[in-house]
């Protein structure tokens, strides 16, 4: 499947929200050895996401199980990848938390001052610096993985979907314990 | 005569984001350039030398990869350090990088402690 493939395959779907699962993906491939790797990914998007919020956010982040609605009108980054496993991972939030992670990456002391470039710009480097944390926290198990650049769409109850057979990792979190996120990974 | 910096970057915010963690680094530049793809950058390269460039590697158009090649040959970028600044964190990549001309890599996310260290001896 070309990269090409992989996005036309992404729907945006709306949908309800998940509880948080939790997934062990198993088999991710077999070394000369024939030993299974088991990796959890769910620790590698959720510690990955803590450490670029810890960073470049300013902002800490914890998971939640707090299973409502993230709001009417959501913003979903998403960047793809492909090779020895393809998939997508995204990060949802409302308006509100996408303006203040803006503002807040940007050192500026108001929500009122970030543009809408600015908004979409910053989520998807969020995404990207997410994916690029797991990548580097799997690519000893996952092989080799190519990254696309991340692209940002808004909407009503967005997510990203690879269709039947996937597998999804969801990681509900809360930030500054004020705002509610879902990142999701999805691969196969 | 002050230190030069150009940021390379296809996002404008990942630009502004760069710069205040310069800034915040406690590193000082007299001048301080952007450009949003490897083509750009050169086109300011040949203009006149940068004492220092952070570059990202993915982007359309050029990539960073390309601009680092190609600013090699550049007689006014025979004195500029090239520092790449991406997610990619792959060793067979970062190797690859460096042999084809950076002068160090910057992995993100990244924290103003982060560019101090690899800038400073640069500097110096």
């Amino acid at each position: 499947m070309d990269l090409i493939d992989l996005v036309d395959r992404i729907d945006l779907i709306v949908n309800g929200v998940d509880k948080v699962n939790t997934v062990f993906y198993r088999d991710f491939f077999c070394g000369e050895s024939n030993m299974v790797t088991t990796v959890s990914l769910r620790d590698a998007v959720l510690d990955s996401a803590r450490e670029v919020f810890e960073t470049m956010v300013f902002m800490a982040l914890e998971p939640s199980d707090d299973a409502t609605s993230l709001g009417d009108t959501t913003l979903l980054a998403s960047i793809t990848f492909k090779g020895d496993m393809d998939g997508c991972l995204s990060v949802c939030c409302d308006d509100s938390c996408a303006r203040t992670i803006t503002a807040n990456m940007l050192g500026m002391m108001s929500t009122d001052e970030v543009g809408e470039n600015d908004v979409s710009d910053a989520m998807g480097e969020i995404a990207n610096m997410v994916m690029g944390t797991v990548k580097a926290r799997i690519q000893n198990d996952a092989g080799n993985i190519e990254v696309s650049i991340p692209s940002v769409v808004q909407g009503r109850e967005l997510r990203s979907s690879l269709g039947e057979g996937a597998g999804q990792v969801r990681v509900r979190v809360s930030i500054e314990e004020q705002y509610r996120a879902e990142f999701s990974l999805l691969y196969r | 005569m002050g230190k030069s910096l150009m940021i390379v970057d296809d996002s404008a915010t990942m630009r502004k984001i760069i710069m205040r963690t310069v800034r915040m680094s406690g590193l000082e530049f007299d001048r301080t350039e952007e450009a949003g793809s490897g083509v750009e950058a050169l086109e300011k390269l040949k203009a006149g030398p940068i004492d220092v460039v952070l570059c990202d590697i993915n982007m359309p158009e050029m990539n960073g990869t390309e601009m680092v090649k190609h600013a090699r040959q550049l007689p006014s970028c025979a004195g500029t350090k090239i520092i790449m600044v991406s997610t990619e964190s792959a060793e067979d990549l970062i190797k690859q990088v460096l042999a084809d001309g950076a002068d160090g890599y910057i992995t993100k996310p990244f924290t103003p402690e982060k560019f101090q260290e690899k800038l400073t001896p640069l500097l110096n």
